[in-house]
């Protein structure tokens, strides 16, 4: 079974790859383990099947979504943004993460079949699926402004 | 001459972010159009032929690897080229891809460079 580590650099690496490249912000892992998000949330969350299946899954707050979407689309954060815009964005944040993340893995686990992201929105979403020795919490603080969580709920699969 | 470009993802997010950095790549055309999966795609299609199709894999109604099977059928697309711009990059998905017709694949996440090294030689 592939180890913790492995997945929480994996998932790190993918998440800057994507911020850095198509949102233009910078990610570094947050120092305060307990950190949280507050307020309105949105999670984006898409699911995997192969040799190792589970769930992706990215949490952040209102106002973090909006500048992703607005960084995303060009746009500037205090310009108008439809929150179907700003779900649409998040959606494809964590379809690009997991893509980064699973070609990461992809000489470790083999392929994996990914399916489409869904976005939700709610207040105090908070991480209390799975079990700890199958589930890997990133946090990390993007551009020194906003607490996010990258997760991932794993278990070997059936290939 | 002029180009055409034809943009297919189910996210219209994804189509703004595309066109951009399209754009941003110093690409230039003439005549855009998008489409939100490979049926309505076809539909645009059959009545207007593009250049270049730039195309999702993992779309609702048609997927884009179908798309591009359907395209090869068309006689008027027949000097179209198809890159195809997905998350998923298995060697076996881009194999099959490039077989049944497609000119490209570029990666999600992607740079202005990056189409401008994949559609240049396409478009020139």
């Amino acid at each position: 079974m592939i180890d913790q580590v492995c997945l929480s650099d994996a998932l790190l690496e993918g998440a800057k790859e994507v911020f850095g490249t198509m949102i233009f912000m910078d990610i570094e892992e947050s120092s305060e383990p307990d950190q949280q998000i507050e307020g309105d949330a949105l999670l984006g969350s898409i699911t995997f099947m192969g040799d190792l299946e589970g769930c992706m899954a990215i949490c952040c707050g209102d106002s973090c979504a909006k500048t992703i979407a607005a960084n995303m689309l060009g746009m500037e954060p205090d310009d108008q943004i439809s929150r179907d815009d700003i779900n649409d964005a998040i959606g494809e944040v964590t379809n690009m993460v997991m893509g980064s993340v699973k070609a990461r893995l992809n000489g470790t686990v083999g392929n994996l079949n990914v399916s489409i992201p869904t976005v939700v929105r709610g207040q105090k979403i908070e991480n209390s699926l799975g079990d700890p020795e199958n589930k890997v919490s990133v946090k990390v603080n993007i551009e020194d402004e906003y607490a996010a969580e990258f997760l991932l709920l794993y278990r070997e699969g059936s290939g | 001459m002029a180009k055409s470009l034809m943009i297919v993802d189910d996210s219209a997010t994804m189509r703004k972010i595309i066109m951009r950095t399209v754009r941003m790549s110093g690409l230039k055309f003439e005549r855009t159009e998008e489409a939100g999966n490979g049926a309505e795609a076809l539909q645009k299609l059959g009545g207007s032929p593009v250049d270049i199709i730039l195309c999702d894999v993992n779309m609702p109604e048609m997927m884009g690897t179908e798309l591009v099977k359907k395209v090869r059928e068309l006689d008027s697309c027949a000097n179209t080229k198809i890159v195809m711009v997905s998350t998923e990059s298995s060697k076996e998905l881009i194999d099959g891809v490039m077989a049944d017709g497609a000119n490209g694949f570029i990666n999600k996440p992607f740079t202005p460079e990056k189409f401008q090294e994949k559609l240049s030689p396409l478009i020139d």
